[in-house]
């Protein structure tokens, strides 16, 4: 059993950190439940006179949420399904199949995974324009699958390696065909790792926020991350009560998911070259 | 034939998104654009000579550097603290992770909004707190000056960025042999000795890679100082991407804003081929 005191000190130590890690999450939930007057007012109380549980039936209107999740889940669900379509196929030859070239392709996806697509975002914005893709959300959705394809390889193919390739030798003895031993015997082995790459995938584009700033253009198109952005930055008074509520709904439960995988998430960051 | 079929979409798809982005970024740096983004002939290197000329250019530069360094540089330091602490026993040390690893769930923009919530002027939670600790007196006006405002970006950046510098950390911990441990404490070996001859050294590969992609990822990083200040007041906290944007998207300059793209992406090659280097030396990976 860790004693005490040592445990204590831990802590101790710990503490700054964890209060400047909790005190956004107090300030989005105070603030999400405070009345508007009391916002309005200026006079700042961590626990609100009552808690304004309305601020989020009416955020929904005022920031028109409904269409922001849409355009969040449609930018979320296309890149997600995208990704795994592509990511699938070759993570399983590269850990199946003997091709040349196999180390130039590993070595190529680790530099892609290297540029954020920040520092091309001028040669995106172009390229977009270019076909008359601007202000589209399937266009910034295939542009998320391209960004995102070295790390769902990369995660893939570090679990497809732990599927041992004997069970799929052995369904050919017994005289399945190639495609039947891949159907019957790695899918459903593999189907666990493809659902963790995807729920990965899916909040990498649900909280994107350089790039849709550079290729969506109308405020109806713009996802949550965006949304909640711009009307944090309005020209007018902002509705600080709604802004809250809108992050907080927003965030919770990306977070609650994330915070369940995360310890999946460094084989793929890190490119295999960091056990997790 | 059937492995090619395998890795060609995957292959040609993030080739694809590479190698145009690039092409066009030095053909657009070469070349005059108008402000409706109509590319027109060759200029001699005026979108280059502007760039290096703008005195803006130079210092959200110099920004970067420090921004980069100081970001990294706390962070390591953090995060190396917080990895040992996390490596040991104790008491509620799930519940320690989970809140550590916190910023990491949240979308860096929304997380940014809600600090700039915080930090409003006269009533903003962050004067609330420190006045009821007795920090400080009267509020802080945190944003209205550069240099109090990027001390606070960095702070922000430092914070985002432990979880995952403290995940590759323990990651490196928990592969360190014990028996090496036991065998050394068997010699009559500190745990200080033991800290600097076997943990130090056998922790290098992974703050290598550490140190090269938090660069990466902090030189790339956007949101924090956009949403904040959008690299203002007077520009005093832009750094190369805010500036990027603000040339891009603000003022139309495309072309000059491709030239400090192509920079950018120089810069970053180099440092994707100290990571690749890095990677192919680690045995565990060969």
């Amino acid at each position: 059993m860790p004693d005490r005191r040592r445990s204590l000190i831990y802590w101790i130590v710990l503490s700054p950190l964890l209060l400047i890690n909790l005190f956004p999450f107090a300030v989005m939930i105070s603030t999400a439940l405070t009345p508007a007057d009391e916002v309005v007012s200026g006079d700042t109380q961590w626990i609100p006179s009552r808690f304004a549980w309305e601020n989020f039936v009416d955020m929904w209107q005022t920031v028109d949420f409904g269409t922001a999740l849409m355009n969040s889940l449609v930018v979320g669900i296309v890149t997600t399904v995208l990704t795994i379509v592509v990511s699938v196929p070759a993570a399983y030859a590269m850990v199946r199949l003997d091709f040349k070239g196999k180390t130039a392709f590993q070595t190529f996806l680790l530099i892609t995974q290297m540029f954020s697509p920040v520092v091309l975002v001028i040669g995106l914005f172009r390229l977009v324009v270019g076909i008359g893709a601007l202000d589209s959300l399937i266009a910034l959705s295939i542009l998320y699958c391209c960004f995102h394809i070295a790390f769902a390889v990369w995660m893939l193919r570090s679990y497809f390696a732990s599927i041992p390739a004997e069970l799929e030798h052995a369904a050919w003895l017994e005289g399945a065909s190639a495609f039947h031993a891949i159907r019957t015997v790695f899918v459903p082995m593999a189907a666990p790792a493809v659902a963790v790459t995807a729920i990965f995938t899916f909040i990498g584009a649900w909280n994107e926020y350089a790039l849709a700033l550079a290729i969506l253009r109308s405020s109806e198109h713009y996802t949550l991350p965006l949304k909640i952005a711009a009307l944090s930055s309005g020209r007018y008074q902002v509705e600080w009560h709604h802004v809250m509520a809108a992050t907080f709904v927003a965030t919770i439960p990306v977070a609650i998911v994330f915070m369940w995988l995360q310890r999946h998430m460094i084989t793929g960051l890190s490119g295999g070259a960091v056990k997790g | 034939m059937v492995p090619v079929l395998f890795i060609l979409p995957g292959l040609i798809l993030s080739a694809f998104i590479i190698i145009y982005p690039v092409w066009e970024l030095i053909q657009t740096s070469l070349r005059k654009v108008t402000r409706f983004g109509k590319v027109t002939g060759l200029n001699d290197f005026a979108n280059f000579e502007a760039v290096f000329s703008d005195t803006l250019f130079q210092e959200a530069a110099v920004r970067s550097v420090w921004w980069t360094l100081l970001v990294v540089g706390g962070t390591l330091i953090c995060a190396a603290g917080i990895a040992l602490i996390l490596n040991e026993k104790f008491h509620g040390r799930a519940i320690a992770r989970v809140i550590i690893m916190l910023p990491w769930s949240v979308s860096l923009s929304l997380l940014t909004v809600v600090w700039r919530w915080a930090l409003n002027g006269e009533t903003g939670y962050l004067n609330h707190l420190l006045e009821q600790l007795g920090i400080i007196d009267g509020p802080v006006v945190w944003l209205a000056s550069g240099s109090t405002a990027f001390t606070v970006m960095i702070l922000i950046g430092i914070i985002v960025s432990i979880p995952f510098t403290t995940t590759i950390f323990l990651g490196g911990l928990s592969s360190l042999p014990g028996d090496l441990y036991e065998a050394a404490r068997m010699e009559g070996a500190s745990h200080w000795h033991c800290f600097r001859t076997i943990t130090v050294p056998m922790m290098q590969p992974y703050v290598n890679i550490a140190i090269v992609l938090n660069v990466i990822y902090v030189f790339n990083s956007f949101p924090i100082i956009w949403i904040l200040t959008e690299g203002g007041p007077a520009n005093s906290t832009d750094i190369l991407v805010t500036y990027l944007y603000k040339i891009a998207f603000k003022y139309g300059k495309l072309g000059e804003a491709s030239v400090v793209s192509l920079l950018m992406f120089v810069f970053l090659l180099a440092f994707a081929a100290l990571y690749l280097r890095l990677v192919s030396k680690d045995p565990a990976n060969a």
